[in-house]
């Protein structure tokens, strides 16, 4: 019991809540580029190159908020060089997506080393981190202890997860966000309403950039301040697996990085017990390769989905329904 | 026959790759220019650093085999309509089982090497295998499983190496395999081995194989025309399964050559990159295998002369990266292609 109570705590909520901030921002990113028709490989090399130009902001004008929006600016500037091959020059979207993936790590290391002469990690230098939040009031409602739950993060945690019912309403309630769905979904209707595929794919891929820019910030600025060689560390690949498996509807991508957020958090707490770091550090790999092949079922067997379906059909009518059904007004 | 073995439309391809070259080292001047370095002096250093004398060719060919072998890996998943981006992982986990052969039995010399590549190469499928179980059976996105799974596969072999077969008082390392289990070497001066070889006959075997056989046209239409393969009665399914697992097993092999030929042992941070490499090199190649050859060589040259680069001036290796990514970003723009008025997205896949 002693060990679940050192598992289960609300320190274990506050750390699930922190690194889920960073995967649920990109994977929101992603969202607006899965909708649109766009599968996204990119995303790991947008936040990387963010995290690394948010450091360098930070130290150039000495505040966080300039280092969030040159990061911001860096990533934005990959997502439109790939929404520029993409969709002007109809590349491959996975070869570019990778492409600037590789190209991100090598000008991160090339540019660490030219303007701070170091490899491996940059620390300290100035680097200003973004602010904690603290809500007024919080302690006295909740006690100390249930206050760090709600209270005393980083902007960005109040952005990530208030941005999941915003992308909700955006998508069901506005202009764009419908355009967005209809060039995804079926972009012959798009093209004969006269809706612009071409711009409605570069809207979401700067939006994407947006969000993958400020996960980026988060990751450098957020609760470590620091650069590290390849500090995304597959993050971005994460939410491509959450999209892929969320179709980019905010709740699911919100439910999936909660999971892997979970998984991270939890997996920290494992090195307590002294599991081999290694398979530690791999716990959250496998769980989004896990999630992305139990998932996969609902895609592929028609057999399955359909007999669960008229199941679940057979089980919603009522008795006397089914008694005087007859072939004539199967309307389903 | 040689002349069959390369692409219809040679010219065009060769004169597109080559703009895309021009254009890439123009950016790549660019981002050598913002580090504060001589462009001219970054390439001729790079150069040097890859042809200057016999030992430099050497290491430039050493360099040159491993992305080979994974260069005409990623030929056989592109040629069949998979993206397999697990190289390198299948790399990691093919480079530790040929190690963990190669120091656990004593068998006779030529008996050993052959059972450590079998390992090795069985080790690359199986890791591949269940990405690809799930992407023929369900359609789980195989680019991600395998990039998912490069993570899993480097951090489990880590874990071999450091928690259950670390050589001891020495580094993140398992002990050297037994010398029966080497790969011969080529020349006297440098640790360049056969490896070079299998890899070359490697890939004119690959190459022969998509251009002569029934099997061989049936992969190339599952991967250009699905639709169209499997009105022909090829079982679709079953023929990317192969793929992918054929794709595995040779990035298993060059993982198993990088251990008995160059390392003679397995180790943390072993062979860094190269599967990334060969699948670029095999994209640059549009994914002919006679092509691979000349891509891995250009990007063996270009790690060789990293090296020298970090000894002679500022910048650091990484800057190759770059280089390498810009290329392939102006090679996926295929400047010379006429672009049709198909304007509802559908987008061209090359393979």
């Amino acid at each position: 019991m002693e060990v679940l109570a050192t598992f289960f705590n609300v320190g274990l909520f506050v750390a699930t809540i922190r690194t889920t901030t960073p995967i649920l921002l990109v994977a929101l990113g992603g969202s607006f580029t899965t909708k649109a028709g766009i599968f996204n490989i990119g995303l790991e090399g947008q936040m990387l190159i963010a995290a690394f130009f948010a450091v360098i902001g930070s130290i150039w004008t000495g505040s966080s908020l300039g280092g969030l929006l040159i990061g911001v600016a860096a990533a934005l500037a990959f997502a439109l060089v790939y929404a520029v091959l993409v969709v002007s020059f109809r590349a491959n979207e996975v070869v570019v997506g990778l492409a600037l993936n590789i190209l991100a790590g090598g000008m991160t290391i090339s540019l660490m080393k030219a303007i701070f002469g170091t490899r491996g990690s940059v620390v300290g230098r100035g680097i200003v981190g973004l602010p904690k939040v603290q809500l007024p009031g919080a302690r006295d409602i909740l006690g100390p202890s249930y206050a760090q739950l709600v209270s005393g993060y980083t902007p960005l945690v109040y952005v990530a997860f208030f941005s999941v019912p915003l992308l909700i309403l955006f998508y069901a309630r506005t202009r764009l966000g419908l355009y967005l769905r209809v060039v995804g979904e079926k972009p012959e209707a798009a093209e004969t309403l006269g809706i612009s595929i071409a711009k409605v794919r570069y809207v979401a891929s700067l939006l994407c950039g947006l969000f993958a820019g400020l996960a980026g910030a988060h990751m450098s600025l957020g609760y470590i301040t620091m650069f590290t060689e390849n500090m995304s560390s597959g993050r971005g690949f994460m939410a491509v697996a959450i999209l892929i498996f969320s179709a980019g509807d905010p709740l699911k991508v919100l439910a999936g990085c909660l999971l892997f957020g979970f998984a991270d958090a939890f997996s920290l707490r494992l090195q307590i017990l002294n599991f081999p770091s290694y398979l530690i550090l791999a716990v959250p790999y496998a769980v989004a390769l896990l999630a992305l092949f139990a998932l996969s079922w609902r895609t592929r067997p028609k057999l399955i989905r359909e007999t669960l379906e008229t199941m679940r059909n057979a089980l919603a009518v009522s008795p006397q329904d089914r008694d005087d059904r007859r072939p004539a007004d199967n309307r389903s | 026959m040689i002349a069959s073995l390369l692409p219809r439309n040679l010219r065009r391809t060769l004169a597109g790759q080559l703009l895309a070259l021009a254009i890439a080292l123009a950016l790549g001047s660019i981002v050598i220019l913002m580090i504060d370095e001589n462009p001219l002096r970054v390439f001729a250093t790079l150069l040097r650093g890859a042809f200057g004398d016999s030992e430099k060719i050497a290491g430039t060919l050493l360099q040159t085999t491993p992305i080979m072998i994974c260069g005409v890996a990623a030929c056989i998943g592109l040629r069949g309509g998979m993206f397999n981006v697990g190289i390198e992982g299948q790399l990691f986990l093919g480079g530790f089982a040929a190690a963990w052969v190669g120091f656990s039995f004593a068998l006779p010399p030529v008996l050993h090497v052959l059972v450590a590549m079998a390992a090795a190469i069985a080790a690359g499928a199986a890791w591949v295998s269940v990405p690809a179980y799930f992407r023929v059976r369900f359609g789980a996105n195989e680019v991600v499983s395998t990039i998912l799974a490069n993570y899993v596969a480097v951090l489990l072999t880590s874990y071999f190496t450091i928690f259950l077969f670390k050589r001891p008082g020495g580094w993140s390392e398992t002990p050297p395999i037994l010398p029966s289990a080497y790969l011969p070497e080529l020349f006297s001066f440098s640790r360049l081995n056969i490896g070079l070889l299998v890899g070359l006959a490697l890939a004119v075997a690959t190459a022969l194989f998509f251009r002569f056989t029934a099997t061989g046209y049936a992969v190339t239409m599952t991967g250009s025309a699905p639709k169209f393969a499997e009105y022909g009665g090829i079982n679709v399914r079953r023929a990317g399964f192969g793929v992918l697992v054929a794709s595995g097993a040779v990035g298993g092999l060059a993982g198993g050559v990088e251990t008995l030929g160059v390392h003679h042992r397995f180790m943390e941070g072993f062979a860094p990159g190269f599967g990334f490499d060969g699948l670029i090199a095999a994209l640059l190649a549009n994914g002919s295998p006679i092509g691979t050859i000349f891509t891995a060589l250009f990007f063996g040259a270009l790690r060789a002369g990293s090296l020298l680069l970090e000894v002679d001036t500022t910048a650091s290796r990484e800057i190759i990266t770059v280089i390498q990514a810009l290329i392939i970003l102006a090679v996926s723009a295929d400047l010379l292609l006429r672009r049709g008025g198909d304007r509802t997205g559908g987008r061209r896949w090359k393979f």
